[in-house]
C-alpha cells in the first residue's frame, strides 16, 4: 500500500510541480474565460435580452449577469474536465520515452498498482483543478450577488466533479496508450484543446449545431456532464428569473433558455432524460475501466 | 570455510547464476547462450561494444525483460518465479537518468523509497547516511534537472540504494562524467565492496575501471567471448611490452632485430613489442617474461635501463574485438 500511495504521490507531484503544465492543461477553459470576457458574455446577454423582449423592467439585469456569468463557469469546468485528465497522463507516455518505467518496473510495485496509481493521480488531479476552479468561482459570484444555487446543488456539483474526473481518466487512460512519444501526446491536445470547447458546448451551445453533429458531441460524457453541471448550478437563477416573470410569458423564457443552452442531451434526434444520461455516463466509464484493464494487463508485462 | 588437504579455503555464496541464456527480439538474437555465475561481495565487470547485449542482459536480471531461454538465479531466487524477491534485492543505475527532472532531489528520493514499502523515517534515516558519502547535502533541495552530470549520477547511484540492495547493477555509470566525479563515485563503489561486502555488476566503457574487478567478461554479438580476472585475461590475450631507454642507433637497432622485427623509437626510448607466435590461449604471461628475462639478460651490459610494461584491457579488448571500446 505505501508503495502504491508513494508512487501516485510522485505522480501527482509531477503534475502539480509543473506550473507551467497546469497553465497549459487549463488552455481550453482559458480561452473559454477570454472568449466571455471579450465577445460571448455580451452576445449571451443580447440574445437573453431579445428573448425577454418587453419584459425586461421586471428582470433584474443582476441576474441575467449572473446567469451568464455561471453559464462561463460550466464552460470552464467541462472544458477543464476533459484536458486536465488528459494533461496529467501524459505522464504515462513520458515514463515509457525517457524508460522510466523500466526503474519503475524494476521495484516491487504490482502492475496493477502502478495502473491504478496512474488513474488515481490523474483523477485526483482533475478533481483538485476543478474543484478550486469551482470554490474561487463560487466565491467571487457570491461577493457579486445571489447565485440562487442551493447547498444541495453545491454538493452535487463537487459530486459531478468527482464523476467527470472519473470518467473522463478512464477514457483518456485507453487514448495515451496509442502514443509513443511526448511530442505525438502533445500534438494530440492541441487538437483535443480545441475540440473541446466546442464538444461540450462552451463557445456556442450544442443545440445550434445540426442533428449529427449534435449526436457526435453528445457521445462523449464530458457533454453529458457539461449538461447536468448547467442544470445544477442554472437552474436556481433560472428559477428566479422565472418567478420575477410571475407567468407573464406562460413558462416561455425558461423553456427557450433550457432548449438554447442544451439542459438536456439528445441522441439521433431523441431528447434523453436526466437519469438515462447519467446510466449513460457509468455506463461509458465502466465500459472504460474494462477496456483499459483489458490493454493496460499487456502494457506493463514483461517483453 | 571449507577445509581441504588441511587448508583453509573461503566458500563464495553465488548470488546471480545465469545458464545458457538467450534472449531474441524476432529474429535478431540479442543474447546467445551465455552462462556465467557472480559470488558475493565481487566486482564483476560486463564488457562489450554498443548493442553486444549488455543492457539486455541487465534488464533480465533486473526482471525487466523476459529471457526467451535459458534459468537465471539472483540472490537465491528463480528469474520468472520469484520476480518481488529478486527486486527487494537489486539496485539498479541506468544508463540514462531515470529520477523526475521536475522535482528536487529530495521529491525524487523520497517517493521512490516508499516504492520499496520504506516509511519517510526510515528512507530519511538512509538518505543520512549515504548523502553525507556522496556529498548531497547542498542539492537535496534543487531540481534534478538543474543539477550538474556529476550530482545527477551521485543521486542515481544514492536512489538505487535506497532500500540496501544485495547487488548493485552499474549500467555505464561515469559515462559523460568529469575526473572528480568519477573519483567519488568509484571511491562509494570500493566503500561499498569492501565495507558492505555489496556485489557490484558494472557495465562499463572505461576500462581501467575493470582493473579491480573480480571477474571481468567481455561480450560480443551477444556471446561471451573471454571471462576470467584482469590479470589472467591480460596475460592470455596481450603481450608484454619491453621499454629500453637508450640512444636511438643501428647497434640498438640490430640488437632488437635479433628477437623481434615489431618495434618502434619514441622519444628517448625504444618500445619492443615482444610475442610468441606460438602463444596458446592456456599460455600465461611467463612465455614472455622468459623471451625479455633471457633477452635482457643476454644483452646485459648493454640494457642497463629498462622497464617491462604489461597488456591493458585495452589491449584486452582490441585484441579479441578488434574494436576500440569508446563511446
Amino acid at each position: 500500500m505505501r508503495g502504491f500511495i508513494g508512487f501516485t504521490k510522485r505522480n501527482l507531484l509531477i503534475y502539480f510541480k509543473d506550473f507551467g503544465a497546469v497553465v497549459f492543461s487549463m488552455l481550453t477553459s482559458i480561452i473559454v474565460f477570454v472568449l466571455y470576457m471579450l465577445f460571448i458574455k455580451d452576445s449571451y446577454i443580447d440574445a437573453i435580452n431579445e428573448t425577454l423582449k418587453g419584459l425586461e423592467k421586471i428582470v433584474n439585469t443582476k441576474d441575467i449577469d449572473m446567469f451568464v456569468n455561471l453559464l462561463l463557469l460550466v464552460g470552464v469546468l467541462g472544458s477543464a474536465l476533459i484536458t486536465v485528465p488528459f494533461n496529467s497522463l501524459s505522464t504515462i507516455v513520458r515514463d515509457k520515452e525517457e524508460k522510466i518505467d523500466y526503474d519503475i518496473c524494476a521495484t516491487p510495485l504490482k502492475r496493477w498498482q502502478i495502473v491504478l496509481s496512474y488513474f488515481t493521480a490523474s483523477a485526483l488531479s482533475a478533481f483538485i483543478v476543478t474543484s478550486i476552479i469551482l470554490t474561487v468561482a463560487l466565491l467571487i459570484l457570491s461577493s457579486k450577488g445571489n447565485t440562487y444555487i442551493a447547498t444541495k446543488n453545491i454538493f452535487s456539483a463537487y459530486g459531478l466533479l468527482g464523476i467527470g474526473s472519473l470518467s473522463s481518466t478512464a477514457f483518456f487512460m485507453i487514448v495515451v496508450l496509442f502514443f509513443k512519444s511526448t511530442s505525438s501526446s502533445g500534438s494530440f491536445f492541441g487538437i483535443l484543446s480545441a475540440a473541446s470547447g466546442f464538444i461540450i458546448g462552451a463557445y456556442m451551445p450544442v443545440s445550434q449545431f445540426s442533428e449529427g453533429i449534435r449526436t457526435l458531441c453528445n457521445i462523449f460524457p464530458a457533454t453529458h456532464i457539461t449538461m447536468l453541471f448547467r442544470n445544477i448550478l442554472l437552474s436556481g437563477v433560472l428559477n428566479h428569473i422565472n418567478k420575477d416573470i410571475d407567468g407573464l410569458d406562460k413558462g416561455e423564457f425558461v423553456k427557450s433558455m433550457k432548449g438554447f443552452l442544451s439542459f438536456k442531451a439528445s441522441m439521433f434526434g431523441e431528447v434523453i432524460s436526466h437519469s438515462t444520461t447519467i446510466i449513460y455516463i457509468m455506463s461509458f466509464s465502466v465500459v472504460s475501466i474494462i477496456v483499459m484493464i483489458v490493454m493496460y494487463s499487456k502494457t506493463y508485462k514483461r517483453s | 570455510m571449507e577445509e581441504k588437504n588441511g587448508l583453509k579455503k573461503e566458500v563464495k555464496k553465488e548470488v546471480i547464476k545465469v545458464e545458457n541464456l538467450v534472449k531474441k527480439y524476432k529474429e535478431h538474437l540479442a543474447v546467445d547462450d551465455i552462462s556465467f555465475v557472480v559470488n558475493e561481495g565481487e566486482l564483476f565487470a560486463f564488457l562489450g561494444e554498443n548493442g553486444a547485449g549488455k543492457t539486455t542482459t541487465i534488464n533480465i536480471l533486473c526482471t525487466i525483460l523476459k529471457k526467451t531461454d535459458g534459468s537465471v538465479f539472483v540472490c537465491g531466487k528463480e528469474l520468472g518465479k520469484e520476480d518481488d524477491e529478486i527486486r527487494k534485492n537489486i539496485g539498479i543505475v541506468f544508463q540514462n537518468s531515470v529520477l523526475d527532472k521536475k522535482l528536487t532531489v529530495k521529491e525524487n528520493l523520497i517517493t521512490r523509497g516508499y516504492y520499496y514499502g520504506l516509511t519517510k523515517k526510515e528512507i530519511e534515516k538512509r538518505l543520512e547516511k549515504i548523502g553525507k558519502n556522496l556529498e548531497i547535502e547542498k542539492i537535496w533541495n534543487m531540481k534534478y534537472e538543474k543539477l550538474s552530470g556529476g550530482q545527477r549520477r551521485r543521486v542515481d547511484i544514492i536512489r538505487a540504494l535506497l532500500h540496501n540492495p544485495k547487488i548493485l547493477f552499474l549500467d555505464e555509470p561515469t559515462t559523460g562524467l568529469d575526473p572528480k566525479s568519477r573519483k567519488l563515485v568509484w571511491d562509494y563503489i570500493e566503500y561499498l565492496r569492501k565495507e558492505k561486502n555489496m556485489t557490484i555488476f558494472l557495465t562499463t566503457h572505461y576500462m581501467e575501471e575493470t582493473k579491480d574487478a573480480d571477474q571481468v567478461v567481455i561480450l560480443d554479438k551477444g556471446k561471451i567471448i573471454c571471462k576470467g580476472t584482469p590479470s589472467a585475461l591480460k596475460s592470455r590475450y596481450t603481450s608484454k611490452r619491453l621499454v629500453w631507454y637508450v640512444k636511438e642507433s643501428t647497434d640498438a637497432k640490430n640488437l632488437i632485430e635479433t628477437i623481434t622485427d615489431n618495434y618502434v623509437y619514441d622519444a628517448d626510448h625504444y618500445n619492443i613489442f615482444i610475442k610468441r607466435e606460438d602463444k596458446k590461449e592456456t599460455d600465461n604471461n611467463n612465455n614472455d617474461n622468459d623471451m625479455i628475462t633471457e633477452f635482457v639478460y643476454k644483452y646485459r651490459d648493454l640494457i642497463k635501463d629498462y622497464e617491462v610494461i604489461k597488456g591493458s584491457m585495452d589491449d584486452v579488448f582490441l585484441n579479441l574485438t578488434g574494436k576500440e571500446l569508446r563511446s
